[in-house]
């Protein structure tokens, strides 16, 4: 597949970012993953990506951030085109219930990380996430079987006739 | 729409081969004959190279026939003495032909079946008598997924059955040979599976759909008693190959599977359509109703009950329906232009004997099918099997059912690489097998399998036959 | 006036009187009544208009809810039912007798003749009747003035009980508040306390994994690149895309991407350590070397941070034991900026902390006063901003802190009206009970014998400048 799944993260936090990115580095064959200090500069780098004829399959964004604050980011992605059908999750250390809501009912927040994470509840997230997107973007599952959850591709392969000849 | 380099060459050469027919007067071949020629030219190039997607191929083959070589084309409105033109419905009705029927019925079967669990759960019926010894389970493995795979997708079950191999394989040892054993019986059974019924996989589609064009008639239980014993033995040989290829360290594996069949009223109907349907399709030769006939029974039943939803409907693979048509359509023209004749008349056949001829056809349709669809393997070698055999240049023994059999089985035994069958992909993609695996076995498999074929076609296919 | 008047009504009377004892025939119209004999009553047609020549009645009113109202007692010269008389209406009243009356009485059809007849009534009836229509005038102008007395009076009572009425809601908010704060200094006392062990532990560890894992390497390239990850800081997202690109021109070989942007967070140093090295050591155990030293300062970087935070809450929340001591204000609010360092650390903080006295002073409450007034300032710039925080003394008395934000200032609208309880512009999601609100600011400074001055800069923004005497306890 020559049009690249990215996996963005969005933290303003140095040590927290690389502490994201350094976790997530199982994903990287599969998905790129690219960062961001700030929403502005994240959405820069959206655009990038879709420039360069990529996309982005996972967001993972901060929630306070200098500037523009990411649940306001997620919204705004949400209500882009290209980019609504990435998969938004919320990485927080102190949310209150509103934003909470708020994300969820306008920017269709598909999962919330409450900081700190483990690396194993973040693989979790994550796996679970792209498993989703690469079955809505109804992509072919099979090379994707060895990072994602396996079991629920397989089912989806399954269900979804895909034919032999 | 962004195209790569390798579809633009596959474009170009495509392109290329469709009109190099015009540049040359082929001395025999009629002016409609080299408008076959090129149109065979381009669907072969398009079907091996796939700068598109082969069924999308398949509907420009058909469309190409219409405006090219119809009545109602451009190019020859008038019958002449050399080509008498097929009306446009010829070439557009292949979509409807008996064949695609049959297919239909499978497929809304399949579908309902997989809706209602009834794949999983015969599975876990079937698998109980197998017990624990490592070396029974993969047995057993590859027989439902071979039964499986005769009425379902080849890559369905599958899917559905690396769901069940995945929980044993995360029970044993990370380095047990078994693992692979694993890993490889279950495409293996799949792909072999799929001979075993008409419906099985699209090549056998193929195959009937040629044969049908020459007015012959395969009937359902015929095909069974042809192929099931050829599957039979195919399947024991692959199950003895992995076992002694990759020899299990495990002492015995559990297979835990917990369900219920589900009882509702629906899949009380779908239990019972299938049933029947079955039943009628194995026992066609002694009711002679066509099995296309009744293939419109589960069609028909299970949509009016409203067991298959508009949303089922709509979800079929009818894309596979387009492709065995494409093939079916391109045999029309290659016949009724004289291409066919042509090509058999230019190469000097009676200096091969009918075995080498068989192991030559069995052999080219394994390797090809290795690297390209198996259908479109099929789809480009029977045509040329059935002229040669109509025109009764290769000899007394070069049957024309035993060699399209020879073809379209041999399609199905291609498993080398993981790019061979979808089934194949599959096991790949979870990760437990390395391509040498992979290619090991399969090359094991494919040449016992050209073997058996010939073994087949010399003796077995001419005594049921006959 | 009313003395002339009652005067000039006894003088018309006894004209009138004579003139009746004159005339026989004026005599018919004598009426005597006695002691709480009704006249007529309220909503009764009058046919008469009286006299009044001896004894007293008494005008009563009833209201619509039922009550009696006496109106007003009329003595001898008044005429009664004069209004009917002269409107034709009904009465508004009804008039008893409170001692034996006599009253001369006449019917309205016979007024005209009745004067015609008798010139010499006439005359004085009509003055005394001018001069009781001017009575009322005055007594009218008079209750008019009256009214508007008592509506002033009512009005005062009122604006006082609003002060004392908010009064005690702003005391009770502080009560409240202080409640809170006393919870919340307890809370955070103990845990600032449970923490600082786990923090130190972490500190120390961090700095004996430091000393041990650079004693481990035999590899003289492996303890260099260490010492670098060490020393490293943290590279940003834009500069790590930059450096990727650099990275894969230099390292062509390294095709992992996590490893690339590994290598674009290295310093220069580093980066031409592994290239000096390549031939003997892999690229991936140095990488992994300098990353161990980066992990580890991380470490010591954040178990700093988590101590300093935990120092700075024990000494904000210390104070809360609401004594009056000696206290050195920029310490109250050194500590603030810190507990507040979450928000502040997108703002940009100046501090001007000139040398100032001692004073005697709650420093729990005088915190708050700091908090309320920067969690104040974040809001209004969400954005990012400059805060500048100045101390000084203006003379050996007085203390002025001065709290300034580049904000879009108060408006002219509110600014005198920030101080009133309960006065805010924003939703009351205050943070754990910081930033209640700038009455109770003004009432601690208050109560420190001080004042909060706001005004708008002329540059833009706010200024807060809390005026504090030195006082000794």
């Amino acid at each position: 597949m020559d049009r690249k799944i990215f996996i963005l993260v969005v933290e303003d936090e140095l040590e927290v970012m690389e502490a994201l990115v350094n976790d997530l580095e199982q994903f990287e064959g599969y998905f790129p993953i690219e960062s961001a200090n700030s929403s502005e500069e994240a959405k820069q780098v959206v655009e990038d990506i879709y420039a360069a004829g990529n996309e982005i399959g996972l967001v993972l964004c901060d929630h306070v951030m200098p500037g523009q604050n990411g649940v306001d980011f997620l919204i705004e992605l949400q209500t882009n085109n290209q980019q609504h059908n990435a998969k938004k999750v919320l990485v927080t250390g102190q949310a209150g219930l509103e934003d909470t809501i708020q994300a969820i009912n306008n920017a269709q927040l598909d999962h919330y990380i409450a900081k700190p994470w483990t690396k194993e509840q973040l693989e979790e997230v994550v796996t679970a996430q792209l498993t989703n997107y690469i079955m809505a973007q109804r992509y072919n599952p099979m090379q994707y079987m060895m990072i994602l959850d396996s079991v629920r591709l397989l089912e989806y392969m399954r269900t979804h006739k895909i034919t032999d000849h | 729409m962004k195209l790569d380099t390798k579809q633009i060459v596959g474009i170009s050469i495509g392109l290329l081969g469709l009109i190099s027919p015009f540049f040359f007067q082929l001395e025999g071949l009629s002016d409609a004959g080299h408008v076959a020629l090129g149109i065979f030219f381009l669907a072969a190039a398009y079907w091996m190279l796939e700068p598109f997607p082969i069924y999308a191929t398949s509907v420009l083959v058909i469309f190409l026939q219409v405006i090219l070589l119809s009545q109602q084309g451009f190019l020859f409105p008038e019958s002449t003495a050399q080509y008498t033109p097929d009306d446009y419905t010829a070439f557009i009705g292949t979509l409807a032909s008996p064949i695609i029927i049959l297919f239909l019925g499978g497929f809304v079967l399949a579908d309902a079946a997989v809706k209602y669990d009834l794949d999983r759960n015969l599975t876990r019926i079937l698998l109980s008598p197998f017990g624990k010894k490592p070396g029974s389970i993969v047995l057993g493995l590859m027989v439902v997924t071979a039964l499986l795979s005769a009425f379902m997708s080849n890559t369905a079950t599958t899917a559905m059955m690396m769901t069940v191999i995945l929980p044993i394989m995360a029970r044993i040892g990370k380095t047990d040979p078994l693992r692979i054993g694993l890993s490889l019986c279950i495409p293996f059974a799949a792909n072999i599976g799929g001979i075993a019924t008409p419906i099985g996989t699209p090549p056998n589609a193929v195959v009937i759909g040629a044969l049908s064009q020459q007015g012959i008639n395969i009937p359902f239980g015929e095909w069974m008693i042809l192929a099931t014993p050829l599957v039979v033995v195919a399947l024991l040989f692959t199950w003895f190959l992995l076992i002694k290829m990759f020899k299990p360290e495990a002492e015995s594996i559990e297979i835990d599977m917990s369900g219920k069949f589900n009882t509702s009223g629906n899949a009380i109907l779908l239990y019972i359509a299938f049933a029947a349907t079955v039943l009628f399709w194995v026992t066609e030769s002694f009711h002679s109703v066509k099995s296309a006939i009744i293939a419109l029974i589960p069609v028909v039943f299970l949509t009016l009950s409203g067991v298959v939803t508009k949303e089922d409907i709509r979800k079929l693979p009818w894309e596979v329906l387009w492709l065995v048509a494409g093939g079916i359509s391109l045999g029309i023209s290659m016949k009724s232009t004289g291409l066919a004749e042509w090509i058999v008349g230019s190469i000097e056949w009676s200096s091969f004997g009918t075995i080498s001829l068989l192991v030559v056809f069995a052999g080219v349709s394994v390797l090809m099918s290795n690297f390209l669809s198996n259908t479109v393997t099929a789809t480009l070698l029977i045509p040329l099997a059935v002229s040669l055999a109509t025109s009764g240049v290769a000899g007394e023994g070069f049957n024309l059912i035993i060699v399209s059999l020879v073809i379209g089985v041999s399609a199905s035994m291609a498993m080398m690489l993981p790019i061979s069958t979808p089934p194949n992909a599959i096991a790949m993609s979870t990760g437990t097998i390395q391509t040498s695996n992979m290619a090991k076995a399969g090359i094991s498999v494919g040449i016992f399998g050209i073997i058996l074929v010939v073994i087949y076609a010399l003796f077995y296919w001419p005594f049921i036959l006959n | 006036m009313p003395t002339k008047a009652f005067s000039d009504r006894q003088e018309l009377l006894k004209f009138i009187r004579r003139a009746i004892t004159e005339s026989p025939e004026l005599q018919q119209f004598l009426r005597t009544f006695s002691k709480d004999e009704v006249l007529f009553r309220q909503g009764d047609p009058i046919p008469h208009l009286y006299l009044l020549l001896e004894g007293e009645v008494i005008l009563n009113h009833q209201r619509e809810d039922g009550t009696e109202l006496d109106l007003i007692t009329l003595s001898p010269g008044h005429f009664i039912g004069l209004v009917a008389f002269t409107t034709g209406n009904h009465s508004l009243t009804t008039c008893r007798c409170t001692q034996n009356t006599i009253a001369l009485c006449i019917r309205q059809d016979e007024y005209e003749t009745i004067m015609t007849n008798h010139p010499k009534l006439s005359n004085p009836v009509q003055k005394l009747m001018l001069s009781n229509m001017a009575d009322r005038f005055q007594k009218n102008v008079q209750l008019e003035s009256k009214m508007n007395a008592l509506n002033k009076q009512l009005e005062d009572e009122g604006e006082q009980l609003k002060e004392a009425y908010e009064q005690l809601e702003s005391s009770h908010q502080k009560l409240v508040h202080q409640e809170k704060m006393a919870t919340l200094g307890e809370l955070v006392a103990g845990f600032a306390h449970e923490v600082n062990n786990p923090a130190a532990a972490l500190l120390r560890s961090s700095e004996m994994l430091k000393s041990n894992f650079g004693e481990m390497h035999l590899n003289d390239a492996f303890s260099q690149i260490f010492k670098l990850g060490l020393e490293s800081k943290p590279v940003s997202s834009t500069d790590i895309r930059t450096n990727m690109l650099q990275i894969q021109k230099q390292f062509p070989w390294v095709k992992e991407r996590s490893q690339i942007r590994k290598l674009a967070q290295m310093p220069d140093e580093a980066l031409a350590l592994i290239l000096k090295h390549k031939k003997k050591v892999g690229l991936d155990q140095m990488v992994q070397q300098f990353e161990s030293g980066k992990f580890i300062h991380n470490i010591q970087v954040a178990s700093e941070r988590i101590a300093n935070l935990v120092k700075s809450l024990k000494s904000y929340s210390r104070h809360d034991n609401n004594e009056w001591e000696e206290i050195d204000i920029r310490e109250g609010i050194n500590d603030t900026i810190l507990i507040l360092s979450n928000r502040l650390k997108y703002l940009n903080v100046e501090l001007d902390l000139k040398e100032i006295p001692k004073t005697c002073g709650k420093m729990g409450e005088l915190n708050q006063v700091w908090t309320n007034i920067l969690v104040n300032a974040c809001d209004v710039l969400p954005n990012g901003g400059d805060i500048t925080i100045k101390t000084k003394a203006e003379s050996d008395f007085k203390i002025v802190v001065e709290i300034t934000d580049n904000g879009p200032g108060i408006p002219e609208k509110i600014i005198d009206r920030i101080f009133e309880p309960n006065f805010t512009t924003k939703n009351q999601g205050a943070e754990f009970g910081l930033g209640l609100g700038l009455a109770i600011s003004n009432e601690i400074v208050r109560q420190h014998g001080g004042f909060i001055k706001v005004s708008n800069l002329e540059s833009g923004g706010a200024s807060f400048k809390i005026i504090l005497p030195v006082r000794d306890c």
